[in-house]
């Protein structure tokens, strides 16, 4: 005769082991991205801190063999909009002020961003900072969406869970937060003389 | 606007669906169109060159920032603090997930 239950309970030190080996090594991967969150690191170290803690309290609730990464991500992007957003006392962007600005130039052309294929050797000489600092530029939400999709490479519809929204929406953010980007990685590479003044306006 | 030459799909659409194809989200069936699309129309293909550039640059330089040294002892700190409230919280039974944030926080 078979038990009907699953497996033992796992213990608090076996799920405090499973912890510390499985969600503690996101640390590296957790830590910028809450940089380009907040954009500061003091910030940044409160809002991991304040991540990983809510991830342990939470961690039984975790099923083994899902995406951990997405999970830790969900956790760390809800900290960082309904708690951490809150706290931080700079004044808040305007998303839609920005968008419409963007939308002027994002014509209906084949070069719409300000970039031609011969400056995007010149993007690579910008220094790591002045793309960081791009990307930082971006509103909120247009931030986080090219961050996951980028740098991390999720999938649209893992994003679609990690920000909460419609897969329509993170197909909206991350094509206007990529046209955005792009003009100010135009804007960068013109200060630092990489690219000449109006570059890009003069396309055939 | 148009490269000036007939195409099965149309420039616009092309721009349209540019990022989906960069992410590789979109089903057979638009990838072959747009494959086909690439093929035919220079600027279009110089223009999905500059998007997939661009999305790598960002790859490449805006993640990997250390951890500063010492974060994930202080973070174990932490959690240490945590389990021994929540011992605490259950001998009591006043437990709630919300409560004991809440005196994290």
């Amino acid at each position: 005769m078979t038990e009907e239950t699953s497996a033992p309970a796992e213990t608090p030190e076996q799920r405090d082991a499973r912890f510390e080996r499985d969600a503690l090594p996101f640390l590296d991967t957790l830590y910028p991205a809450a940089l380009r969150m907040t954009r500061n690191p003091a910030d940044a170290e409160d809002l991991v801190q304040e991540t990983f803690v809510k991830a342990y309290a939470a961690f039984h609730q975790f099923t083994e063999g899902t995406n951990l990464k997405a999970w830790l991500y969900r956790i760390l992007t809800n900290t960082f909009i309904n708690t951490y957003r809150k706290k931080q006392r700079q004044p808040q962007q305007n998303s839609s002020d920005q968008i419409e600005d963007w939308q002027l130039y994002a014509a209906e052309q084949h070069t719409s961003s300000g970039l031609r294929s011969a400056e995007i050797e010149a993007l690579d000489h910008l220094p790591d900072s002045d793309v960081k600092a791009a990307l930082q530029e971006l509103p909120e939400d247009f931030r986080l969406a090219g961050y996951v999709a980028d740098v991390e490479g999720f999938a649209y519809k893992e994003i679609a869970e990690i920000m909460g929204t419609p897969i329509g929406t993170v197909m909206s953010r991350l094509h206007r937060g990529r046209r955005g980007l792009q003009r100010l990685l135009a804007d960068y590479a013109k200060e630092r003389g990489f690219v000449r003044a109006g570059a890009g306006e003069d396309q055939s | 606007m148009s490269c000036g030459n007939p195409h099965e799909m149309e420039c616009s659409e092309m721009l349209q669906k540019v990022f989906v194809f960069l992410d590789s989200e979109c089903d057979e069936t638009s990838r072959a169109r747009i494959v086909q699309h690439l093929d035919e129309c220079g600027p279009c293909l110089q223009m999905f060159g500059i998007e997939r550039e661009v999305k790598a640059l960002i790859h490449r330089k805006c993640g990997g920032d250390p951890a500063p040294s010492g974060l994930r002892d202080r973070i174990r700190l932490r959690l240490r603090t945590v389990r021994i409230e929540d011992g605490y919280l259950e001998q009591t039974t006043v437990v709630q997930d919300t409560v004991r944030w809440d005196l994290e926080a």
